[in-house]
């Protein structure tokens, strides 16, 4: 049997730290602005935060029928304004 | 087979209404329905059990009006092969000589899953409401799910939020147990005769699960070429979670029905990163994700994917995973005695492997050649024609989880899958 090497840490300073993430990605981004003719690369199938679904749905199924974990994959959209 | 010919027999004079209505109008919508359909295969065959899997599928989106995409679909897992019945750990097998890995045994596993789902989602300048509904069957588990959504752009479509909600309401082909029996003493499941039959019958009764599953995601343009994204998922379920098939030696003589806590809390957190190399026409995808739940189970992901075009057609992708997650609280491979960290857990045990301490690995090739033509439509009819083939290899690697004390070897799962979409 091998030895548990590494465990990530998560408790309270789990929501901490992605409150803390997500303060800071605000602090970097509020003055950023991707003008409407910049975004077509933004909008290329291959920059979709949930990949190729028909590729990734699949892969998606199998892992979590055999991994204990479940949640956080990717959501549609890649911020291309294409809602 | 008969609930699939019914199915299939709606899909299709559905699909072919769809077709002809937007057929004869179809001056007015520049796209007006998409059709995809993947099958994907799944093998594994670790040390005494093997599984294969068929899972095709079809979903149908049709935009009707600007406002309003309604989708339907219908997809199945196929499942044959053979899983672990009784579990058993190093330390009974040591007390019993001779008997090795023969005190775990195996049950053949056939089962046919069905989904049909369908929804919509209206939109409205930068907002989006979706609503979605599924329902699948297998021989001895039914499940019905609702989801609603709502996603909005902001900062000039640099920001996108989305929130989501669905709730499942499940049942689960059950053994009937004795009033006066203990957990230590519940016999499993042997099959899934006399299931969902309608009313309780002497030896069968129906479990139920309900599940809450809540998720935000923020998504962010940083530059022309990069963005990332933001996704919390928690989820609450409660009800019966065992394998209701799958058996513990607990003791000496002593095999009891898996047994597992009602409740249980999970939260995962993920960040995404998504840089498009203009140099290289390729896209490089980045995730890491951090999950906890109230099992204990912790567990961390590292993926990153890299899609490469070659000409305006065709891209290829090759992909990455590594996973690793702790072992339940309760989780030992083996209750009936020994040293730490095996030994009895309290008043759960189980046999999953999916809760014992583990790795896993991934590594995966893809192909997609897509069409869209500038100007008219392939063969008169698409104005969008794509088909892929990836293949993925799952190492799984258990660092506590035995047969017996025997090591499970050929933890590795194979996958392919072949999709195509079309869009009219």
């Amino acid at each position: 049997m091998r030895a548990f090497l590494w465990t990530p840490t998560l408790n309270s300073s789990f929501f901490r730290n992605g409150l803390f993430l997500a303060a800071l990605a605000i602090a970097c981004t509020s003055c950023v602005t991707v003008r409407p003719q910049e975004r077509a690369v933004l909008a290329d199938p291959t920059m979709q935060f949930e990949g190729d679904k028909q590729a990734s749905t699949p892969i998606l199924h199998a892992i979590e029928n055999r991994e204990g974990s479940y949640g956080g994959s990717g959501v549609s959209g890649g911020g291309c304004g294409c809602n | 087979m008969q609930l699939t010919s019914r199915w299939f027999r709606i899909f299709a004079v559905g699909f072919a209404f769809t077709s002809a209505s937007l057929a004869h109008d179809r001056s007015a919508h520049a796209q007006v329905a998409e059709f995809n359909t993947t099958h994907t295969v799944y093998y594994e065959a670790p040390a005494r059990t093997h599984m294969f899997v068929y899972s095709p599928a079809a979903d149908l989106k049709v935009t009707p009006i600007e406002a309003l995409d309604v989708r339907a679909g219908w997809e199945a897992d196929v499942v044959s092969g053979a899983s672990v019945a009784v579990k058993a750990g190093p330390a009974y097998a040591a007390t019993h000589p001779g008997s090795g890995p023969d005190v775990i045994t195996t049950a053949s596993v056939h089962d046919f899953r069905n989904v049909a789902h369908g929804g919509f989602t209206l939109r409205h300048d930068v907002v989006a409401l979706d609503a979605d509904y599924s329902y699948s069957t297998e021989h001895d588990y039914k499940s019905h799910t609702v989801s609603v959504g709502a996603r909005t752009d902001l900062f000039e479509h640099n920001t996108q939020l989305a929130i989501s909600y669905a709730r499942n309401f499940d049942f689960v082909c059950n053994r009937t147990q004795s009033p006066t029996a203990l957990p230590s003493q519940y016999t499993a499941l042997e099959n899934s005769d006399g299931c969902f039959t309608g009313g309780a019958t002497a030896s069968r009764l129906t479990d139920q699960i309900a599940i809450d599953g809540f998720q935000a995601s923020w998504s962010q343009s940083l530059t022309p070429t990069f963005a990332m994204q933001f996704v919390y998922t928690g989820q609450i379920t409660n009800g019966f979670q065992s394998d209701p098939y799958r058996s513990v030696i607990i003791g000496e003589g002593l095999k009891a029905q898996e047994h597992v806590p009602d409740n249980r809390t999970r939260n995962a957190f993920a960040v995404r990163g998504n840089l498009f190399l203009k140099p290289l026409k390729a896209a490089l995808r980045v995730g890491v994700r951090a999950y906890d739940d109230t099992w204990d189970i912790k567990s961390g992901t590292v993926d990153a994917e890299f899609e490469k075009y070659f000409g305006e057609r065709f891209r290829a992708v090759a992909r990455a995973r590594f996973y690793k997650q702790s072992g339940a609280l309760f989780w030992s491979d083996d209750y009936s005695g020994g040293n730490a960290p095996l030994g009895p857990k309290g008043q759960y045990f189980s046999g999953d492997r999916e809760l014992s301490p583990f790795e896993s690995i991934l590594v995966g090739l893809g192909a997609t050649y897509a069409v869209t033509p500038s100007k008219g439509r392939i063969l008169g009819l698409l104005t969008n024609f794509k088909i892929s083939l990836n293949g993925d290899v799952i190492q799984f690697i258990y660092n506590d989880y035995t047969l017996a004390g025997s090591e499970v070897s050929g933890s590795r799962a194979l996958m392919a899958s072949l999709s195509m979409t079309l869009v009219f």
